[in-house]
């Protein structure tokens, strides 16, 4: 009997916090950060008689990321009454798109296991409202079980976008690939920050498992990761558990599980699952788009990631593993656009961003947005290196304290003591004679032709660069000094 | 002539000729109230005093120094708002409903939260929690509902004008009951923004007067664009201030030709003849339109869509942020069903329960989303009807206010009475509770509907037929 063999079969829900001042359905402020039950009013607290109305800078946020997935937008779309009862959830209900989506049909290419392109179709992106958030005084940490909890409302009604793929993703690393092409494409399209440290960006994934039997496993939905890890090692971990059930012949059964990320397990949920049923909601009309406001959103759509790398491979002459890291950062990109808009070699310039900028960004923990070095400031000194005025190693010297001290290009330079465009001419004459002067034995040893190899005039040679600090041309120190010996 | 007996129009011009002080037209209301209450009970919560604070205040309103109520459904800011049920509590609002905030800038003075069917489920305002309102036309009979508490403190003479709300019928039923004029206006013409939702896509805030001019005066000043309902939205004015040389002459009224079928109380028979009498002698032309689908499925739409709805907009009621809560519950569950338990009353639980049983997954298309198909051709008959006439006549309930306590074990037959009202809230159309008279000591009320933002032709309308049949006199049953 020849060996059994399993495809997973991956499909992928995400929530992103889309970027806005304002809430989804009222004129909160969204900062959750700020102390508990300030950024509150009737209608994101849920209170009898208050009203959601649309914050259409949000629909625009939903449209420029259902761009950068490659959906379409719908000329009409609802808004429904999610129902649930838990105590973040200050309706009982969340209003939420899900029936009929803003925008549906897209999808994000990832590499398959032979390094194919292949596409994941993205089912929809639809807007909601996030819940508010819970602190409970229990030692686990968890509702059940809690003395006390209390309930802080500032995130409540955040606007959200959920996107749902297709089941096309069979492997964890498909999984990762996806969402991250597809975080770094909402970044770029200005929707959301996707902050992950924030939690702006949460996972389920629904899997299951099809035998080269003809079997197929229940499909589980794996809730609760809230990072790239996470989401990989969880479906790595529902792969393994769900293929030892199958080959045991047992069954997996449909339910929902729950990521443990410090034990690495998923568990079945103790609750049962909220019984849920969806109603148009209301107090909202339906969101009618017109393809005039469609143009207009579009408009302000910059350009994709994997469009700007092949730019910068065809334009710029980058290699593609440089214009793929520069671009895999929006902002380290336009960093590095503005300084070769000023005028640096693009070579060049992509090389001192990868280098020396990520060194002190890590080095100083700063984000490329609060660099002290302009792009502008920096794509000077890159031409003065390239245009010969600074040595490599003077460019990083300067560049280095330009970092320490906040200061310009010049500044850098007067303070360091370094003789733009070296030592040459009469000070390199200057500094020659003197050394000859006092080293007259080597002098007449090489006069006398006894230097043969020429070692004596690397000797001299190294004297007078030490004189000069380093800041005199090697290539012009060997000619000088080979002519005054003549 | 006490103060109290002035209509609105008559006060407003009384106090801006500085006839009389708002402070005596306020003695004169809480004089009246305090003789009646005992015997009426139409508040929930007396504000007096409030009412006396805001007298102090400077304001040159058109409404100025008039004292109102307001159903208590209507969030007032600092001011216990229960909806009638136990489940708020001593809940005291942060904010206050837009319509009341207009009201206060015109510089109405509050006299008090009236009484309503519980979240304003039920047309005898006696599902609440804080016990039965009166009619004061006869204490032995229900004011109507939901917002009999409303129609109760107009009737009674206890202020001139009241706000509630009509989600099925619970401004005209009222009115008629009680003998005032009420009017739900066009869905979306007065932001629902702090009117504690029943079902949503049908709840309307509206007026109670004594006369069509004082209804005028108060649609004049609620009827505003909000930017918090977003289903308010109103693009231009209504003009509310015709009221001389109106006329409907010409005009086409027409009568349900499937209703003609149905059996009315003998005074609403009479008082239907006596006014199609009335529009022929104002030059009106009486015709005849047909609503099958209204006549034979509106009830059972409008319950499955209500339901829906209600069920859905009573979910935020769990204990966790306002109102009633238990603090000893041994978990979350436990918290909620303890609160819910005890918080309804069984009228709201038995729509919470039909709501939450028309949307289960398996059922939804069979109801809820038929309802919301069955819907859209109710909202089309109507379209078509009027292209065929200006206004409909028809009852505003087809009998005559029953006895406290007859209806309590026969809620169908309530819903069934509801037929003439509530198709009027499927199609979002504005409809009017007009007086016609007295049928021994009870007052008759029948109802003019007109096509979506027609409310200030339908006033006009009213003022015509006003003119042959008197204003309602103060109902007097009530005082001790």
């Amino acid at each position: 009997m020849s060996e059994l063999t399993f495809t997973p079969v991956i499909g992928i829900e995400i929530h992103i916090r889309l970027k806005s001042d304002s809430k989804i359905f009222c004129s909160c402020s969204t900062n959750t950060d700020a102390p508990a039950n300030t950024n509150i009013c009737p209608v994101c607290m849920g209170l009898p008689g208050s009203l959601p109305h649309l914050n259409h800078r949000v629909v625009e946020q939903g449209m420029l990321a259902g761009m950068a997935l490659n959906c379409g937008i719908r000329p009409k779309s609802l808004f429904f009454r999610k129902s649930y009862f838990y105590p973040d959830l200050p309706k009982g209900h969340q209003i939420s798109q899900c029936d009929l989506p803003i925008t549906t049909s897209g999808y994000i290419e990832v590499h398959d296991s032979e390094g194919n392109l292949k596409k994941i179709r993205v089912h929809h992106l639809h807007l909601e409202e996030d819940v508010g958030s819970l602190h409970h005084s229990a030692s686990d940490g968890r509702l059940e079980g809690a003395d006390t909890s209390y309930v802080d409302y500032n995130r409540s009604g955040t606007p959200l976008a959920e996107i749902v793929s297709e089941p096309d993703v069979a492997s964890a690393a498909e999984a990762v690939e996806y969402v991250t092409t597809l975080r770094r494409r909402v970044i770029y399209s200005g929707a959301s920050d996707v902050e992950l440290e924030k939690g702006m960006m949460r996972f389920d994934a629904n899997v299951s498992m099809k035998c080269s039997d003809g079997r197929w496993g229940r499909k589980v939905e794996v809730k609760n990761m809230n990072s790239f890890k996470a989401l990989e090692r969880a479906i790595e971990y529902e792969i393994k558990r769900q293929k030892k059930i199958m080959l045991s012949g047992g069954e997996v059964i449909q339910e929902t599980r729950h990521w443990n990320d410090s034990k690495g397990v998923t568990t079945g949920s103790r609750l049962k699952e909220f019984y849920r049923k969806f109603i148009v909601e209301p107090d909202l009309p339906p969101l009618y788009i017109s393809q005039e406001w469609v143009n207009r959103v579009r408009a302000r759509m910059p350009e994709m990631p994997d469009v700007r790398a092949n730019r910068y491979v065809s334009e710029m002459n980058l290699p593609r593993e440089v214009a793929d890291f520069i671009t895999d950062d929006k902002n380290l990109a336009d960093y590095f656009e503005s300084c070769v808009k000023a005028g640096a070699n693009p070579v060049r310039a992509a090389h001192w961003v990868r280098t020396e900028v990520l060194r002190v960004m890590n080095e100083k923990q700063l984000k490329i947005q609060n660099f002290m070095i302009t792009p502008e400031v920096l794509a000077g000194l890159v031409n003065r290196v390239d245009e010969g005025k600074l040595s490599t190693t003077q460019g990083k010297e300067v560049f280095d304290y330009m970092c320490a001290n906040n200061c310009g290009v010049d500044e850098a330079v007067k303070n360091l003591g370094i003789t733009e465009g070296g030592v040459a001419g009469s000070a390199l004459d200057e500094i020659i004679k003197s050394v000859l002067a006092a080293n007259p034995d080597v002098l007449n040893e090489i006069k006398s032709g006894l230097d043969k190899k020429g070692k004596k005039l690397k000797f001299l040679q190294g004297l007078v660069m030490k004189e000069s600090k380093g800041q005199a041309k090697p290539q012009e120190v060997a000619e000088a000094i080979a002519n005054a010996v003549k | 002539m006490e103060l109290y007996e002035l209509s609105l129009y008559h006060l407003t011009e009384g106090l801006k000729a500085k006839k009389f002080s708002p402070e005596e037209v306020y003695e004169s209301c809480k004089k009246r109230i305090d003789s009646c209450e005992e015997n009426i009970h139409a508040f929930i919560t007396r504000t007096d005093e409030i009412a006396k604070s805001q007298l102090q205040e400077d304001n040159s309103g058109i409404l100025a120094g008039v004292p109102t109520v307001l159903k208590d459904n209507l969030c007032t800011k600092g001011i216990r708002t229960t909806a009638a049920s136990k489940i708020l509590g001593n809940w005291r609002p942060p904010y206050n409903a837009s319509a009341w905030n207009y009201l206060r800038s015109a510089g109405a003075v509050l006299m008090g939260k009236v009484n309503m069917d519980e979240f304003a489920m039920g047309n005898t305002c006696g599902n609440s929690a804080f016990g039965a309102t009166h009619n004061p036309n006869d204490l032995s009979r229900v004011p109507g509902g939901s917002s009999g508490g409303s129609a109760a403190a107009v009737s009674a003479g206890y202020v001139p004008f009241a706000l509630g709300s009509d989600t099925g019928g619970s401004i005209r039923q009222p009115a008629a009951y009680c003998g005032v004029y009420g009017l739900k206006p066009t869905y979306g013409m007065v932001s629902r923004y702090g009117l504690i939702s029943y079902g949503s896509s049908l709840d309307q805030i509206g007026p109670f007067a004594r006369t069509v001019r004082d209804l005028q005066i108060v649609m004049s000043v609620i009827a505003h664009y909000d930017p918090m309902d977003s289903s308010c939205f109103r693009e231009k004015n209504y003009d509310f201030t015709h009221h001389e040389n109106v006329s409907i002459k010409g005009k086409k009224v027409a009568l349900v030709k499937e209703f003609q079928d149905f059996t009315l109380d003998p005074a609403i028979e009479r008082a239907m003849k006596k006014t199609q009498e009335i529009l022929q002698e104002e030059g009106a032309e009486l015709v005849e339109v047909s609503l099958p689908v209204v006549s034979k499925y509106a009830v059972a739409c409008y319950y499955a869509l209500a339901m829906s709805e209600a069920h859905t907009n009573l979910e935020r009621y769990d204990g966790v942020r306002l109102g009633y809560t238990v603090k000893d519950a041994a978990g979350i569950k436990e918290m909620f069903e303890r609160v819910r338990s005890y918080g309804f009353g069984p009228e709201v639980k038995s729509r919470i329960i039909a709501g939450t049983c028309l949307t289960e997954p398996e059922r939804c298309e069979q109801y809820y989303v038929a309802a919301t198909k069955v819907r859209t051709l109710i909202a089309q008959e109507f379209t078509k009807a009027f292209t065929q006439t200006d206004f409909i006549l028809q009852p505003a309930s087809p009998e005559m206010p029953p006895l406290i306590g007859s209806q309590d074990d026969d809620a169908m037959k309530g819903y069934q009475a509801d037929l003439y009202t509530l198709p009027v809230n499927l199609a979002g159309l504005p409809g009017l509770s007009f007086f016609t008279g007295y049928y021994g000591d009870l007052p008759v009320g029948l109802q003019l509907i007109g096509p979506r933002w027609s409310d200030p032709a339908i006033l006009e309308a009213g003022l015509v037929i006003e003119r042959h049949t008197g204003t309602p006199e103060i109902a007097n049953e009530g005082v001790k």
